[in-house]
């Protein structure tokens, strides 16, 4: 939970005589702006998101907001009756950079802070929306919704990376029950808990290793079962979804399976063909350019392209480019004069209105 | 005191086709509310020959989702399935944007 003090009238951007409706509808207002999951992967939505949460959980708690209003930031160290621990634990992913590097981990996690609150056990998400209507269902489904919290986070993956798959490593923030404090917030005497701020919580940092398998794309999802939130007395642990992200990547353009890649050729090398090097994931290769080549046309580079998930290779496609020089020296210019005069070619010849080559 | 652990990525096929309980017992839900959601064409299901609808894995990131937007943002089902759906697209939108200007800037 939260580590530092915020003004939550702020937050909401109400007053402190608001009533409970203009708190509802200024938190709903604010949340459809920066809900996480209208924002995926921006992480400034998400902390605004988390602080919106916070301020929204106290002020529209009648308890909590006149705890807050009374005494402020240290609300929490004076709260009655305060032996309840928030009943489980929750896991808090940071976006910082791993120690491999060209990581970014940053996630958010969507424990939310209603759910911790209440008497002995509180109560659960899961439960308000979808369980039990009447207080029955026990057993199974009892143990079922304390399942540990899933948590979703962004992978940034170059394309390499992608491509190739391998191990990685995570690092992230667990929340865990306060051992100063038990999770209550405060001390005998009603003091905040120095260790954790009245938070109830500390954060301890967790190092994960990851298979990225081979052949991941952009926008596709790594599940990583049981590493999420833990669950309460031994339940299932929840379960960590990593969402890929492709990095732009400076040389090739992914289409799917295939990637394709520009290559300028001089003139000359168009109309009289050539021997170019192209790159490819694997290093550089010759590349024969037919003679007589045009603009956006496009050679294939068979099985050269990305691993697929069910094995094999898309395809590479170079695209080619002709480009003319800028300035030329005194014998180039004479023989593009040369040229000029002695050839046929008239580009414009039987042109449409239409611009460009066609693909 | 930073214990590492390795974890194996135990299923990253998510068009892997699960029954209407499995993804129910995987969100918390009742396999009636997914029937339901089914009905309305809230969710994509795979057929299968035996008539029996299933459903991807990724169902269940979506079923998540819709219910953080429920509860959050107060919209209904329906409403939270179209918002995914255009989120989708202004994310594909945007990735291709990014790609184009990264081309552009060279």
């Amino acid at each position: 939970m939260a580590t530092k003090t915020i003004d939550y009238y702020g937050v909401l951007n109400v007053g402190r005589s608001a009533t409970e409706d203009q708190i509802k509808a200024a938190y709903r207002k604010l949340a459809r702006k920066f809900h996480p999951d209208l924002n995926p992967g921006d992480k400034a939505a998400e902390e605004r998101f988390k602080e919106l949460q916070e301020a929204y959980d106290v002020l529209s708690d009648k308890e909590k907001r006149k705890l807050y209003d009374q005494y402020g930031e240290n609300w929490r160290g004076v709260q009655q009756g305060g032996g309840a621990p928030p009943g489980w634990e929750g896991f808090r992913a940071r976006g910082e950079g791993a120690p491999t590097g060209g990581f970014d981990f940053g996630g958010f996690d969507f424990r939310d802070f209603r759910s911790g609150a209440g008497g002995a056990g509180g109560f659960d998400i899961f439960e308000e929306l979808f369980g039990r209507a009447g207080g029955g269902a026990r057993g199974g489904r009892a143990r079922r919704s304390r399942r540990g919290q899933d948590i979703e986070a962004e992978l940034e993956l170059s394309l390499e990376e992608a491509h190739r798959g391998g191990r990685r490593t995570l690092q992230m923030q667990t929340a865990e029950i306060c051992q100063t404090c038990q999770g209550a917030g405060a001390t005998v005497g009603n003091q905040i808990c120095q260790t954790c701020r009245g938070a109830g919580q500390t954060l301890k940092p967790k190092t994960i290793e990851v298979n990225i398998p081979a052949g991941v794309r952009d926008g596709s999802t790594v599940r990583l079962a049981g590493q999420g939130g833990a669950g309460v007395e031994g339940a299932q642990a929840g379960d960590l979804y990593l969402h890929v992200r492709l990095r732009p990547d400076p040389v090739f353009n992914v289409r799917g399976d295939d990637l394709e890649v520009e290559i300028r050729l001089a003139p000359w090398e168009a109309v009289l063909g050539a021997k170019i090097e192209v790159p490819t994931l694997e290093g550089r290769v010759e590349m024969t350019i037919p003679a007589g080549a045009r603009s956006d046309q496009r050679l294939r580079l068979r099985g050269q392209g990305l691993n697929k998930q069910r094995g094999g290779r898309g395809d590479v496609y170079v695209r080619l480019k002709v480009v003319t020089p800028r300035e030329v020296n005194g014998e180039e210019r004479r023989l593009y004069e040369e040229l000029r005069r002695v050839s046929r070619f008239n580009p414009r010849a039987g042109s449409r209105r239409t611009k460009g080559a066609a693909r | 005191m930073i214990k590492p652990a390795f974890i194996r990525v135990v299923d990253c096929e998510l068009d892997e086709p699960l029954t209407v309980e499995m993804v129910a017992d995987a969100v918390g839900a009742r396999p009636l509310l997914l029937e339901r959601l089914i009905r309305r064409g809230l969710l994509d299901t795979i057929n299968e020959e035996s008539g029996v609808p299933l459903l991807p894995a990724r169902s269940i990131i979506r079923l998540r989702r819709m219910r953080r937007l429920r509860r959050d943002l107060g919209v209904n089902f329906a409403g939270a399935s179209i918002i995914l759906d255009l989120v989708e697209r202004i994310d594909q939108l945007n990735r291709e944007l990014a790609g184009m200007r990264h081309r552009f800037e060279d």
